[in-house]
């Protein structure tokens, strides 16, 4: 086992490993940047390094400073958290040529499973479905016709050589293919120079499923079953929760296996997440990329199975062996987690930083806060907005919601604008209590019917 | 990170303004002062190891009355007046560019921008470091092969 740790990260998720570490008897060093100067998180590490100025390029993406803080801190592995440099390929090796293990997959598996093309094969090779599409661009009326019968209808064409919506059709039947399939090509002539368009299987109303991988040196590949990451804005997730409250079981087992296959496959080791769209209407879900680090809603996987995945990404990188058995890995009751972030609800999320001067946590039964924000705090305007995740846990759904709402009641931010009072309403939102609702249900819906009561 | 003294029970503030001068004024960067049945410890950044704190005062209560000792720190680190080589990375500071050579720079050398003052070491990598002002060193802060972190203060120049 590891004697020293490096946490190569910040925030929240380096609160998270030094909390890993402290309970495993490791030390933990962490680096920070000068905008991160005086964090209290930092005091929680056994040793904090200052690597460099605020801009992430200076600091958290600064390879050689971070293997520098390494070498003098002398420890054996380096976590990479999430984001910054934790699906970096080269970083991966360079910290593994350096003589510190990274406590993640192999640069290899990163790298593969980091290009969609790649990916894609590893899934036809382990026979997960993936989004049915032509591998490429269709220059022929015919053969796109043709594609387009076998992909299945409702069918979308998409401009190979860009994007922002241009060059890309809905056809939803074969009679309006070829009318759609011309104007599609016109129009991204026009925009890209380029006519060039291939076609997928367009899915109307998705909800984006994904499985919680675990795997050790040894082969030994496990899944912590799914969590429902359905409500985003702008492809970001806002809130996550386990168990899907649409999937059957039946299909929740399949997607679940399919993921282990498709880690088999790629000799992926680690924790990783395996991220599936899913169609209600027919119960297909469709293969589409791994995230091969850890994520910032793992706890949600964590608070319904019992599982610390932290520690189990330590002791893997460690050699040491996944003692779990996948009749073991149970799910017991429904987490919600909320990501609260510093922006404005009612000035259409825009990002507003600034010093927290009053702090309240909330607690009781089944409420878990991971975050590194404290009183007095100052959130530095270098990184992303997020200042904390706010988890609940109970026997069923309904009984979640209503205690993530009196959380959602307790916590108080001061200071700072945040996502709170979003929550709160969506929270209370009868559609969002059905359960029932895709990836674009949030802007197309929820927003402007709440505008008015998000208005600050 | 400032916590003052609690309300209501005020440090003599005129004291501790007083006391934040002498710091101010002899480069102190630490002062425990216990008088009375009030203690007082004062701490200066930038302290040179890898976590530094931002200045703060603590005020504590302590039940039995204790003896006045006024306590410094073995680093002087005058802020406002002197000026600062700063390490711009993480590394191994060395004084010299072999075991054997003499030191690039010490007290009382005069330095101009461009002058390698030291070298730090990182992954097998020797960078000399220029000083990047003039001046004349007035303090070597670090010691030969002491690990040193990105904004450390290395030279303090009089």
């Amino acid at each position: 086992m590891f004697q020293r740790i490096l946490i190569a990260n910040r925030g929240e998720i380096a609160l998270r490993v030094i909390r890993a570490c402290r309970e495993l008897g490791i030390t933990s060093v962490v680096v920070f940047s000068e905008a991160d100067r005086g964090a209290s998180y930092l005091e929680e590490a056994d040793r904090a390094i200052c690597i460099g100025a605020g801009p992430s390029a200076e600091s958290y993406l600064n390879i050689p400073r971070i293997i520098a803080a390494a070498e003098v801190a002398d420890v054996q592995a380096i976590h990479p958290g999430y984001g910054f440099l934790s699906e970096n390929p080269e970083f991966a090796e360079i910290c593994r040529s350096c003589g510190f293990e990274f406590i993640g997959p192999s640069h290899e598996a990163i790298r593969r499973m980091g290009l969609k093309t790649e990916a894609k094969i590893v899934a036809n090779k382990a026979k997960v479905p993936c989004v049915p599409g032509s591998d490429g661009p269709v220059d022929s009326e015919t053969e796109a016709q043709a594609l387009a019968s076998k992909i299945g209808f409702p069918v979308l064409i998409k401009a190979a050589a860009g994007g922002g919506g241009k060059g890309m059709r809905v056809v939803r039947d074969a009679d309006g293919f070829l009318a759609a399939y011309r104007t599609a090509r016109a129009e991204a002539e026009a925009a890209f120079r380029n006519p060039s368009v291939y076609l997928e299987r367009y899915l109307d109303n998705p909800r984006h499923i994904e499985v919680q991988l675990l795997a050790d040196q040894h082969g030994h590949v496990v899944h912590c079953w799914e969590r429902d990451c359905t409500v985003q804005r702008r492809h970001q997730k806002l809130v996550e929760e386990s168990p899907s409250p649409v999937v059957p079981e039946a299909v929740r087992t399949k997607i679940c296996e399919s993921a282990v296959r498709l880690a088999k496959a790629v000799n992926y080791y680690n924790a990783g997440t395996c991220e599936f769209l899913y169609d209600p209407a027919t119960q297909e879900f469709f293969f589409i990329e791994v995230n091969a680090r850890i994520q910032v809603e793992h706890p949600v996987t964590e608070l319904v199975t019992g599982l610390d995945l932290i520690k189990w990404q330590i002791r893997i990188a460690a050699g040491e062996k996944l003692t779990l058995k996948q009749s073991e890995i149970k799910r017991h009751g429904h987490a919600i987690e909320c990501r609260i972030n510093c922006e404005d609800p009612g000035a259409n999320f825009r990002p507003s930083p600034g010093t927290v001067n009053r702090m309240v946590v909330p607690g009781g039964p089944g409420v878990r806060w991971d975050s590194h924000v404290v009183a007095g705090y100052r959130v530095p305007t270098n990184y992303d907005s997020m200042v904390g995740k706010l988890l609940v846990h109970a026997d069923t759904r309904e009984e979640a919601i209503r205690r993530m709402s009196r959380a959602l009641r307790e916590i108080k931010l001061d200071g700072i604008a945040t996502t709170i009072p979003f929550h709160r309403l969506l929270m209370q939102d009868e559609q969002f209590r059905s359960g029932e609702y895709d990836t674009t249900w949030l802007e197309r819906e929820f927003m402007p019917r709440n505008r008015d009561r998000l208005g600050s | 990170m400032a916590d003052g003294a609690p309300e209501g029970q005020g440090p003599d503030l005129k004291k501790l303004h007083r006391l934040i001068k002498l710091m101010h004024r002899y480069g102190l960067t630490a002062m425990d002062l216990g008088e009375g049945p009030d203690k007082i410890r004062l701490r200066r950044g930038p302290i040179a190891s890898a976590m530094a704190p931002p200045p703060a005062a603590e005020y504590v209560h302590a039940a039995a009355p204790q003896a006045a000792a006024p306590a410094a720190a073995a680093k002087p680190a005058a802020e406002t007046e002197s000026q600062y080589i700063r390490s711009p990375m993480v590394g191994t500071f060395y004084t010299s560019s072999s075991p054997d050579a003499p030191a690039f720079v010490s007290v009382g050398s005069n330095i101009r921008k461009e002058s390698t003052v030291c070298i730090i070491e990182a992954m097998k990598v020797f960078t000399e470091i220029p000083a990047g002002i003039s001046g004349t060193i007035a303090e070597v802060m670090v010691k030969n092969g002491q690990a040193v972190e990105f904004g450390q203060p290395l030279f303090r120049l009089s």
